[in-house]
């Protein structure tokens, strides 16, 4: 009976507390900083294998987009710093889009109505391509051990950059990064 | 003997250098506390157990699950690699919670994973719980981290010292988060 009464109270709380936990878990004063630098790998290896859905249940397929620069974003709705970091995803792919750049945006383990029911509430709205890897085998296959964590295949498909962590990717000196490897950026 | 392995211990392991710095939440009234010692920070937030029951449930976890996890004494945990000297690699089972006399390392992940699975918990539910947790082990080069739950184990309320270990550079390092309280 107790469990009852205690269940009952914290789902007539729900919608606030649900608020409160995408928000961040914590205030935004206790946030940590979002880095501003990509992790260079010292041995750059072929990216594994990266076929999905997209939200409108077209397969993508990272082999297909060998020659250009591909970011590629492990995340999720309910992850703090995911949600930080993605607004500025969608600013470095309209700073570099144009010349090379595509970002993959991978969603773990959720529902196109989860998703969209996000990516509706950000400013600027993503136009680059969500993935949904709903039984997250494929970021086990990507060795991803936390979330969010980004990688950077280079035109010639090989993982040049790691992030672990939340990024601001569209900062000076991430994108100076990325510039240097631009598809036909000798 | 164990004189002989304290004392290589001591050798082997950098001593802590801070200070837990502690801060309330203007608003929510949690507590977090926080520590930097070689470059690494390490922060424990509390969060409360109806904001753990809320999180689950709405991940589509039954009440009896997420009520169980709700009330491990579960914190939002920040590990980053500010300026160490290199790659650092920890492991959650190498971690020490110190209480009432005894330590042991946070509750395996595997562990709750295994008692959801038993439970019926459901394959979405149960990725959404596996990876909002701090990772069980990882590397993080400089300028890296990562943020997720941590239960400890104790019941609301509880106090313990959180001993945090790494290894970068060779060397493994020792952090300490002095006097921490579990959320009630």
């Amino acid at each position: 009976m107790r469990f009852a009464v205690r269940v009952d109270r914290v789902l007539g709380r729900l919608c606030l507390l649900g608020c409160l936990m995408c928000a961040g878990w914590v205030a935004a004063a206790d946030l940590p900083p979002l880095s501003r630098a990509l992790t260079v790998l010292a041995e750059p290896k072929p990216a594994p294998a990266l076929r999905l859905p997209d939200l409108d249940g077209k397969t993508v397929d990272l082999a297909a987009l060998r020659g250009k620069l591909v970011v590629v974003n492990f995340w999720a709705t309910w992850c703090p710093p995911c949600r930080r970091e993605m607004p500025s995803l969608e600013r470095l792919r309209r700073q570099l889009g144009p010349q090379g750049l595509e970002v993959l945006a991978v969603d773990v383990g959720e529902d196109v109505d989860t998703v969209f029911a996000f990516t509706g509430q950000l400013e600027p709205g993503p136009e680059f391509r969500i993935l949904l890897d709903r039984d997250s085998a494929a970021m086990q296959a990507w060795k991803v051990k936390g979330l969010p964590t980004t990688f950077v295949a280079d035109p010639s498909g090989k993982v040049i950059f790691r992030a672990v962590g939340g990024r601001e990717f569209d900062h000076e000196s991430v994108i100076k990064q990325l510039q240097a490897h631009l598809p036909g950026v000798k | 003997m164990n004189l002989l392995f304290a004392l290589l211990l001591a050798l082997l392991v950098a001593p802590a250098q801070a200070e837990t710095q502690r801060r309330t939440d203007p608003d929510t009234g949690a507590l977090s506390w926080e520590t930097r010692t070689q470059g690494v920070a390490v922060s424990l937030t509390q969060l409360l157990p109806d904001q753990v029951l809320a999180f689950y449930l709405n991940r589509g976890f039954p009440p009896a699950a997420a009520e169980r996890f709700a009330g491990a004494c579960v914190f939002m945990t920040v590990l980053r690699n500010e300026s160490a000297p290199g790659e650092l690699t920890f492991r959650l089972a190498d971690w020490g919670v110190r209480h009432a006399g005894g330590v042991h390392p946070p509750p395996d992940v595997a562990v709750w994973m295994g008692q959801w699975t038993a439970l019926g918990v459901s394959e979405p539910a149960r990725i959404a719980f596996r990876w909002a947790q701090f990772p069980p082990e990882q590397e993080y080069a400089v300028g890296e981290w990562n943020q997720g739950m941590l239960a400890t184990g104790l019941t609301p309320g509880a106090g313990f010292d959180l001993v945090v270990r790494w290894n970068v550079a060779g060397k493994t390092v020792e952090g300490k988060l002095d006097e921490v309280r579990c959320a009630r």
